[in-house]
């Protein structure tokens, strides 16, 4: 598995983890039905404490993201549609509360902040390049 | 089940100047506790005390339970042991260092002394004065964790090695948390092994515990506010209860409040009616520096 931590960056460890597994799933680089490696495994893979993997493993469980089956390895559960859009929209609303904090600092009205958005999104949703 | 019991130890080398002035921890089994503190802020004195080597003047402490200095062999055999400046006999081959080790412990892995010996490249036959410092301490390790110790103490393992070197120092850690299950307090000046490994930081200042709280709440639940100067200002935020320093900085006042970003925005607002502040997250190392550096 494909995980890059960044120390320093004032995010725990286990944090990190949930958050790119999350990513990974919802992005659709790890399917249902996929095996996560064990807590010892990832845990020598990205030489972080065993206890901070089997955390983050904890946390995606109760999420309803991995389930836990009795001698079997972890795997990625099959998440209904409407789940996966609420999970899709959790995650994006915690990329934009950083943006949200900084906007009230700067004393920048809601109304700017909405349309900034709106243009951001206009923009790149429009195709790179059409054939 | 406690495997370290630190009980408001005092330790002076000289009369009058307390390296160590009353500090208390409880390390629980299975607990992996970093040490943190500035040079002189008494890690590697409170280590010592651990191992029996030197003892406590006032209070006392206590491994599975026992006196370090009166049960040394038996606390010792239960604990793996690397410190910056331990020495081996130069005139022994590493092969007879680790003969030497395996004969006096009881649980001693062959399987694992080997695996490490041919995961550092290891040749049996040098001798321990040829070895450079990294490799000596390579052999330190092995030694220390080979028998499978239920408590492995580590001071500052890795000071003088380079990146590599303390990687390898980091994942054989690893290992011995994943393959024994093994209680870990070291002391160590990287932040970023110290965030890999850690499930605790403990920091001393000036003889004291100063921060004892799980790594984890350390970086969620701890902010620094930077706020304009102003006249009396810096004193004023260290009476909050949840202040922990102020440095004074050429852009402002720096305070390191144990609450959340959000939560630190809206005390200093409410109490001291500041509105132009600034507050962040911080990573390990910053923390540290503002910690350390904030001490009045």
């Amino acid at each position: 598995m494909f995980i890059v931590l960044s120390p320093n960056s004032g995010v725990p460890v286990y944090r990190q983890l949930i958050e790119q597994i999350r990513l990974q799933v919802t992005g659709g680089r790890l399917s249902p039905g996929d095996e996560m490696p064990s807590t010892r495994v990832l845990s020598s893979q990205l030489g972080v404490n065993p206890m901070t993997v089997s955390k983050a493993y904890g946390e995606l469980e109760r999420e309803g993201i991995l389930e836990r089956r009795p001698g079997r390895p972890l795997v990625v559960r099959a998440l209904p549609p409407a789940q996966t859009r609420r999970k899709k929209l959790e995650q994006i609303r915690e990329s934009l509360a950083p943006a949200v904090t900084t906007a009230r600092q700067l004393d920048v009205a809601p109304d700017d902040v909405v349309n900034m958005l709106r243009e951001m999104l206009d923009r790149t949703s429009e195709p790179e390049e059409t054939p | 089940m406690k495997v370290l019991e630190f009980d408001d130890v005092h330790r002076a080398y000289r009369k009058g100047e307390n390296v160590l002035d009353g500090v208390s921890f409880d390390v629980t089994e299975g607990e992996v506790v970093g040490l943190l503190g500035r040079n002189g802020a008494g890690k590697t004195t409170l280590i010592r005390i651990a191992m029996g080597m030197i003892e406590a003047q006032r209070g006392g402490v206590r491994v599975f339970g026992l006196d370090p200095r009166r049960d040394p062999l038996t606390v010792k055999r239960r604990i793996g042991y690397v410190s910056e400046e331990q020495t081996l006999p130069g005139f022994m081959s590493i092969g007879d260092v680790i003969r030497l080790h395996r004969d006096l412990f009881p649980h001693w892995d062959d399987l694992m002394a080997e695996g490490l010996c041919d995961r550092y490249a290891l040749d049996w036959n040098k001798r321990v004065k040829t070895l450079s410092k990294g490799q000596a301490r390579q052999v330190a390790l092995l030694c220390a964790v080979s028998h499978k110790p239920e408590l492995l103490i580590l001071d500052e393992p890795a000071g003088g090695l380079d990146p590599a070197a303390r990687r390898d120092f980091l994942e054989t850690s690893i290992q011995l948390l994943n393959e024994a299950g093994s209680t870990i307090l070291f002391s160590s000046h990287h932040m970023s092994d110290v965030e890999r490994m850690a499930g605790r930081v403990v920091m001393l200042h000036d003889g004291k515990v100063l921060l004892d709280d799980p790594l984890d709440e350390l970086q969620e639940n701890f902010a620094v506010a930077i706020v304009p100067h102003a006249e009396g200002r810096a004193a004023a935020l260290q009476t909050l209860p949840e202040c922990l320093g102020v440095r004074d900085r050429i852009e402002g006042l720096h305070a390191v409040l144990r609450l959340d970003p959000e939560h630190a925005r809206r005390t200093v607002e409410a109490r001291m009616g500041i509105r132009e502040g600034r507050y962040d997250r911080l990573g390990l190392e910053e923390m540290f520096i503002e910690i350390a550096e904030g001490q009045s």
